[in-house]
Order: structure tokens, then C-alpha cells, then sequence
């Protein structure tokens, strides 16, 4: 195959892998937002620190599997316990926004208080190290796994949003809360399971990137600004507009990479802006 | 001549159709009445006349002009005001301040950045003025979340009368009041409202009987009847649909 | 007329406290004013924003930095040029970028305004590293010019910088104070409180969003401008970075939202926390989000609030306590 079609399509695959990992944080973040309305700024953080986790577990049983297991759920237990003990207490969406920004620094301040500012580098197992050849083209067999675990955990979503009792109560939730209340749904249980779930998503997502872009304490400005990014884009709440976002922005980061070099991180707030001047609550959005 | 008319006015959230062509025609100077069961679709019509929703389909009319889908201040810079069902105050603002967030409109002071409001004398006294006539005076500096209910009720009427406008739009202002406070209500409405067009949305039949020169039926989104409040007490299809359960 | 007089009074017992400020306190603490003095109108231009329009901005840290920006590149490139046409150029330029994102941001509110400002000013602080011709990357701009009004440099007179900030910078708070003042100002309070009631009464909410929304930016800018002319330094980091856009926010909050001079109580609270706090830790960002955690769980309404509160509760206590000793 011509060797610069080749690199097209494995530059399309990366970008599709980054944008993989974006829906998995932005995923997050909606179903927090769209069943509490809390936009919750720690949420990248959260990530960041899932990815450190996994880095400790490997460090400690030398398996990346485990990680992959154990650092989002350590990282979903942190985030429950942050709502149920900080964010009860903030006083409107201002104060949610402000408390969680807060709490945001504090986990960036102790990472780097613990872990220092170093780059630290987290080997991905064998397995999935290395390349494989379809059709004459070759691609790193680890993109491929992100973007098979996010498709995995997709499916997943899916099923628990509509296939569930829960997830019913959720959906409902999410468009009239008030209602779910006059049921006599312990909504405190459903909110505290949804954070723990969204938080869990960010925890994959700074797994699944710790091998790629390695462990340090700027991948939450990096790559979560990039996730607030398709959140706004994709509209507030809304799963298909940020999984839609999330591969138009993996694919602009990839490509824009090759293109207009250092750049790249520009023409997301270029898209965004477009997209906004047209569709003021994003793409998908409903009004607030 | 009709000060207000709206022609076949439709408008459906998503499915559900809530008005199937309304015509309304409300005559300069009378003080109408819009009732109708639950649901019949009154706030809803109040809300695509005054620019909250625009209209499915449909015109809206006043004074010979085609309005529809006019945002909310342009309506109220060419004369309409409306006041809403649950009290829609400036909460942390004093009852003083709220009125005067209307006189300023009324005058034309919106984008003054030059002058100190409170040394602009004839916005003050103006102020005062309508706060003596709705008797809010002596409560001129408490917020408006500390009112009573029945003052917070009055100061929301006057908001909306206080821009001077021709023609105002009451959503069921005496909703939640007491026997006595509605009386207050009523004999504020017939003084503020003088020379004014009216239109009211109601629940309370002796209020709509005493205060409307006219009425409109309006029945799970259409037009019932309309007529004189003799004629609406007279209604076969009234009676059937709704009068004769509140045995007026 | 009593009440006149003692305002004189207190005009001129205030206006010598900050003439005399540098003869008395020496150098040290002039400077330590003059921080004071550009956060203050710094977290002011937020307040304009969050106390008394109900926008939230994650990136003002952007005005800030046009403002710096635009001076020193001013300073740098036009030969002779004069330091009060260098910080209108400043200011210039940050009103400029307000202009231009007015029509785009003024259609959202809420957690989209603060968010849509996150990115933007995340987007001006990776160009201002990257355009490395124009802003210098990650050193930034040092060593400009910095002409006075009657001296050839104010680099080495620390004084006489004292008083041309504090000059510009006391204008700049007195306007932000009028402009509450003026009826504008009422409609932006009635905006934060009820702005469907707003619409209603015949006032465009968009279009008096946007008014502020450039007013905030300009004075956003002056004190970026006399914060670059001050360290004689704009950087990325110290003009433009997200710590830059939730110090001020921090203030407010500290101080009091929507109060007009409890942002100023909160910048120094700020400023001395931080000061104390940076001599045991090097991590500004556990402070600040320390500070936010704190002030969000236990006073959201910040020392202003905290102490109208306690006001109340002291006369209510005082009262039913007389009627009885009446009885």
C-alpha cells in the first residue's frame, strides 16, 4: 500500500483512539451533569488520578491488568466520597462549579506533593504492545484495545441506561427530577451510584491513556481540557453529541498534529467556537 | 377596534398539542376575561402572545400590527406588560428598587451609565408615587422575599403596570390570596388599570363576574365561547363544560 | 449636610493615608499596596461579572493578560512612546477581544459561560506560549521601557510608580463603583436576581450583557497593563494562566459576592493567606483550592455576608431581650 495512505489511516486510528478516551471522560461527566446538574471540574483530576493509581498497582504487582481493574475503582470510591461529604454542601451551581474547581486543585496539588512532577513512565503488557498487520497496514495493537474497551464499556452504558430499572430511574431523572422525588426513589442512593459510575469512566479513560502519553501531573490540564471542550461542543447532558465530538476532536488532534504541528490544540476552540455561534447549547444541546 | 387579536394561534410542545387555533379578539378599553378548566391551555396562550414561546402557527395582532414571535421588551416598548402566576420579583431587591426597575423602562432609562439613579429625582418621585398608590409605601425599603404574600402579589401586578402600558396581560393574579386580599387586589387592578386594556386569566368566578366586561371560554385549546359575562352564565356548551360545576 | 461634611472628611483622611502610604511604610509595603491595589480592581472587574450580572468566568485571566500584553508590546516596539498611551493600548486590546467573543458569549449563561471561558482563556495562554515571535513563549516579555509622566524611567523609583498605579488604579475602582450607581447598574442587579422579569419589563438582557461584559474586560485590562508595568514581566504564566483566572474569583468569594467593597477585603485575606501559607508550602494550588473548598462548605457568602449576618443576629437577639425586660 502507499506508504502515505498508510500513514493517513494510522493517524485516523490514533485519532480515533484519543477520541475514544475523550468520550470515555466526557461520558463521565455528562451523565453526572445530566442526572445532578453539576458540572463537576474535579472530574479530570479524578482521571489524572486513576492514572497515577495504576501506575502504584503495576509498580506493586507488576500487572497492568490489575490497574486496569482496581485504579478506576479506587478512583470511583474517592469520587462518592467527595460528593457525599463536599458537594452536599455547596450552594447552587456557582458554588458546585467553584467547590469542584477546588477540589480539583488540591488532588493536583497532593499528586505532585506525592508523586513529584516527573514524567513516570508506565509499561503496557506485552500483549498488547507491538503492531499488528491488517490489510497491508499496520497499527499499534494498543489503540486498537482503547478503542475496543471504550466500544466495551459503551455497550455497557447502554444497557444500564436502557435495559435497567436503574437506568430508568436515571433517564427519568435526568428530564424531570422532581418526578423521580414523588416516586419514593431514594434519589440521594441514585445520585451517589451515578457519580460513583462517572467517576469510574474517568478513572478507564486516565488508564487506558497512562501507557501512551505516560503519568504526569499536566495530563489533566491536557487532556481534560480537551474533554471540558467536547462536553461544551457536544452540549451539556448529551451522550451523542459528546461521542460525536469526541471523534471529530480525536480525529482534528490527530491530523492536526500532522498538519499545523503545535496548532492542533487550537482548532478544538476554533471548532467549538463555531459550533457555539450557531448552536449556543452545543450541538446536542437542550436549553439550561 | 380590536386592540388584540390572535388568528388561528397554534402551539404544540413536541406531540402534544396544548391550542388548535385560537381567535381571540380583545377590544380596546374592556377588561376580558380568559377562563377555562385546567389544562385549557390560558397560561400557554398568555405565553405565546407575550413572546415566551413563539407561536406553532398562527398570528398574533395588536393594534392592526403583526407581533407574533416579538421578544418579551419589545412587546413591552410598544405598550404590552404581563404579570405571571407565581410571583416573578427582583427577590433580593427592595420593593422600592423593583418599581423602580419598571419606571426606569417606562422613562426610557436603559443605557445610562452617566447619571447616579438615586439623584435622578423624577424617577424617585415617580417611584414613590406608584408605591403610595399600590400602599407599599411604608415597605419601600424591605426586600421583596421578605413581603407578604399579598404584598408580594401586588408588587407583581405593579410591575407590570407600572411600564404604562396599554395593554396588560394578568395571569391569575389572585392566585393563593385570601378572601380580603382579593378584594385589595381587585380594587387595585380597577384603579391602576383606568383607560387601560385588560386581560386576565382566572379561576376565582366571583372576580372574573366582577371585574371582566367580557369573557372568554377557553376549552382544552380552542375557543368555547365568547361574549358578555350574562351571555357566558347563559351558555348551554359553557354550562355543560365547565360553568355548571362551579354552580355560579 | 452632617453626613456631607464627615464624607469630605473621610475623602481627605483616606487620601492622605495613601500619599503619605510610602513615606511612612517604606518601600516594602508600598509595593505590597500595589498588588493590593491591582487585584483589587482585578477581582472587581470579576464582581462586575459574577455579583452583579450572575456571570461566572473561568478565563478573565485572558482581559488580564491582553491588557499586560498590549503594553508591554507597546513599550517594546513603538519608540517613545508614553506609559499612559501604552496602557490604553493595553486596555485597548483587551476591550478589543471583549468586543469581539461579546456576541458569542452573551447567549449562554451559567455553567456554559464559565466553561466556554475556561477554553478561551486556556486557547490565549497556549497561543501566548506558542506565537513565541510575539509574546516571547514561555519567558514572555521582560526588561521593556517603562517611561513615567515627568521622569525618563520608573524602573528604579518605585515611588513615583506607587503613584501613578494607584492613581489609575483608584479611578478605575471609583468607576466601577459608579457605574452600580447608575440605573445600568440596577439593571444589571435585576439580570443576576430575575432576568426573564428583566426581559418583561422592556430592558435586552443580551445587549446589557454584553455592555458589562466589556466593561469588566477594561478594567480587567488596566490591571493586567499596570501588573505587567509592575513586575516589568508578561508572561503566560503570570498573566495568562487558569491560577491567574480563579485568583480573583477566590477573592470574591472570600469577600463577599455582589457586596462592592467585599472583594477588596477578599483580595487582602487572599493575599495574606497565601503570603503566610507559601512560607510553609510551595503549592499555591493547595491553598487556593483549600481556600475555595473552605469558603464554598462554610461561607458562601464570604466575611461580607458572615457579617451582616451576625449583625442580624445580634439585633435579633436584642430586641425580644428588651421587649421582656419591658414586660
Amino acid at each position: 500500500m502507499d506508504p502515505m495512505v498508510s500513514m493517513y489511516i494510522s493517524q485516523g486510528i490514533h485519532g480515533i483512539a484519543y477520541g475514544m478516551i475523550l468520550f470515555l471522560i466526557a461520558s463521565g461527566l455528562n451523565i453526572i451533569f445530566g442526572m445532578m446538574g453539576i458540572l463537576n471540574m474535579a472530574h479530570t483530576a479524578f482521571f489524572m488520578l486513576a492514572a497515577y493509581f495504576c501506575y502504584v498497582v503495576v509498580g506493586i504487582t507488576g500487572n497492568f491488568w490489575l490497574g486496569l481493574v482496581f485504579a478506576p475503582l479506587f478512583t470511583a470510591v474517592l469520587g462518592v466520597v467527595m460528593e457525599r461529604v463536599f458537594l452536599r454542601k455547596a450552594v447552587g451551581h456557582m458554588g458546585e462549579l467553584i467547590l469542584t474547581m477546588g477540589i480539583s486543585f488540591v488532588i493536583v496539588a497532593a499528586i505532585k506533593k506525592i508523586w513529584g512532577t516527573e514524567s513516570l513512565p508506565l509499561q503496557m503488557p506485552e500483549i498488547l504492545s507491538g503492531m499488528v498487520n491488517i490489510v497491508g497496514v499496520s497499527y499499534p495493537v494498543y489503540r486498537l484495545f482503547v478503542i475496543g474497551l471504550a466500544l466495551v464499556i459503551l455497550v455497557f452504558m447502554m444497557l444500564l441506561l436502557y435495559r435497567t430499572r436503574l437506568g430508568k430511574i436515571v433517564r427519568a431523572a435526568v428530564s424531570d427530577r422532581d418526578m423521580v422525588n414523588a416516586l419514593g426513589i431514594n434519589i440521594n442512593m441514585v445520585f451517589m451510584f451515578v457519580f460513583g459510575v462517572g467517576t469510574w469512566m474517568a478513572g478507564l479513560a486516565g488508564v487506558a491513556i497512562a501507557p501512551i502519553l505516560t503519568v504526569f501531573p499536566g495530563l489533566a490540564d491536557q487532556v481534560g481540557m480537551d474533554a471540558f471542550i467536547v462536553v461544551v461542543t457536544g452540549g451539556f447532558g448529551s451522550l451523542a453529541g459528546a461521542f460525536i465530538v469526541s471523534i471529530i476532536f480525536g480525529l482534528l488532534s490527530s491530523y492536526g498534529v500532522q498538519f499545523v504541528s503545535q496548532f492542533a490544540p487550537v482548532l478544538m476552540v476554533v471548532f467549538m467556537a463555531i459550533v457555539l455561534a450557531f448552536r449556543p447549547n452545543g450541538l446536542f444541546g437542550v436549553k439550561e | 377596534m380590536n386592540i388584540l387579536e390572535t388568528k388561528d394561534l397554534k402551539h404544540s410542545f413536541g406531540p402534544l398539542a396544548v391550542l388548535f387555533g385560537v381567535d381571540l379578539q380583545i377590544e380596546e378599553g374592556e377588561r376580558h376575561a380568559v377562563i377555562g378548566p385546567n389544562g385549557a391551555g390560558k397560561t400557554t396562550l398568555f405565553n405565546t402572545i407575550t413572546g415566551t414561546y413563539h407561536p406553532t402557527s398562527g398570528k398574533v395582532f395588536f393594534k392592526g400590527k403583526d407581533i407574533t414571535g416579538y421578544k418579551p421588551h419589545k412587546l413591552a416598548r410598544i405598550g404590552i406588560g404581563r404579570s405571571f402566576q407565581i410571583t416573578s420579583t427582583f427577590m433580593n431587591l427592595t420593593a422600592f428598587q423593583n418599581i423602580r426597575l419598571a419606571i426606569l423602562s417606562k422613562d426610557g432609562v436603559r443605557f445610562n451609565l452617566l447619571r447616579r439613579v438615586d439623584k435622578m429625582q423624577r424617577i424617585t418621585q415617580e417611584t414613590d408615587e406608584m408605591l403610595k398608590r399600590i400602599n407599599l409605601y411604608e415597605d419601600r425599603n424591605t426586600p421583596a422575599s421578605a413581603l407578604s404574600y399579598g404584598k408580594s402579589r401586588a408588587l407583581e401586578i405593579s410591575m407590570a403596570l407600572a411600564t404604562n402600558p396599554e395593554l396588560v396581560l394578568l395571569d391569575e393574579f389572585a392566585a393563593g390570596m385570601s378572601k380580603e386580599e382579593t378584594a385589595d387586589a381587585v380594587a387595585l387592578i380597577r384603579k391602576l388599570t383606568e383607560g387601560k386594556t385588560v386581560v386576565i386569566i382566572e379561576h376565582d368566578m366571583d372576580v372574573v363576574f366582577s371585574l371582566a366586561d367580557r369573557i372568554t371560554v377557553l376549552h382544552y385549546g380552542k375557543i368555547l365561547a365568547t361574549g358578555k359575562p350574562e351571555e357566558i352564565r347563559n351558555n348551554q356548551a359553557v354550562k355543560d363544560a365547565y360553568l355548571g360545576d362551579l354552580e355560579v | 449636610m452632617m453626613k456631607n461634611k464627615l464624607n469630605v472628611v473621610w475623602w481627605v483622611i483616606g487620601l492622605l493615608f495613601f500619599a503619605f502610604f510610602p513615606k511612612i511604610f517604606g518601600i516594602y509595603y508600598t509595593n505590597v499596596m500595589v498588588t493590593l491595589a491591582i487585584f483589587s480592581v482585578f477581582a472587581l472587574s470579576v464582581n462586575m461579572l459574577l455579583g452583579y450580572t450572575g456571570l461566572l468566568s473561568f478565563g478573565q485571566a485572558m482581559f488580564f493578560g491582553f491588557g499586560g500584553y498590549g503594553t508591554a508590546l507597546a513599550l517594546t516596539h513603538i519608540p517613545g512612546i508614553g506609559v499612559l498611551p501604552a496602557i490604553g493600548l493595553g486596555v485597548l486590546a483587551a476591550v478589543v477581544l471583549a468586543l469581539i467573543l461579546s456576541p458569542l458569549v452573551v447567549r449562554v449563561s451559567g455553567t456554559a459561560f464559565a466553561m466556554l471561558h475556561l477554553a478561551f482563556g486556556q486557547l490565549m495562554y497556549v497561543l501566548a506560549l506558542k506565537l513565541y515571535n510575539i509574546t516571547g513563549g514561555e519567558d514572555g516579555i521582560a526588561n521593556f521601557p517603562v517611561p513615567g509622566l515627568f521622569t525618563e524611567s520608573l524602573k528604579s523609583s518605585p515611588e513615583h510608580f506607587y503613584y501613578l498605579a494607584m492613581v489609575i488604579l483608584g479611578i478605575s475602582t471609583w468607576l466601577m463603583w459608579y457605574v452600580t450607581k447608575t440605573p445600568f447598574g440596577q439593571i444589571q442587579v435585576g439580570i443576576r436576581d430575575n432576568a426573564k422579569r428583566i426581559d418583561y419589563l422592556g430592558y435586552r438582557v443580551p445587549q446589557s450583557k454584553a455592555v458589562i461584559y466589556v466593561l469588566s474586560a477594561f478594567f480587567a485590562g488596566v490591571a493586567g497593563s499596570i501588573y505587567g508595568l509592575f513586575h516589568n514581566l508578561v508572561s503566560a504564566d503570570g498573566s495568562l494562566g487558569i491560577g491567574m483566572s480563579f485568583a480573583p474569583i477566590i477573592s470574591v468569594m472570600i469577600g463577599g459576592v455582589g457586596s462592592f467593597f467585599g472583594p477588596i477585603l477578599g483580595v487582602a485575606i487572599f493575599q495574606l493567606v497565601d503570603e503566610l501559607i507559601l512560607r510553609y508550602t510551595e503549592s499555591t494550588e493547595l491553598v487556593m483550592g483549600v481556600i475555595l473548598i473552605v469558603v464554598v462548605m462554610f461561607m458562601p457568602t464570604g466575611f461580607v455576608g458572615l457579617y451582616r449576618m451576625l449583625r442580624q443576629k445580634i439585633s435579633a437577639r436584642r430586641t425580644p431581650e428588651a421587649k421582656k425586660e419591658k414586660a
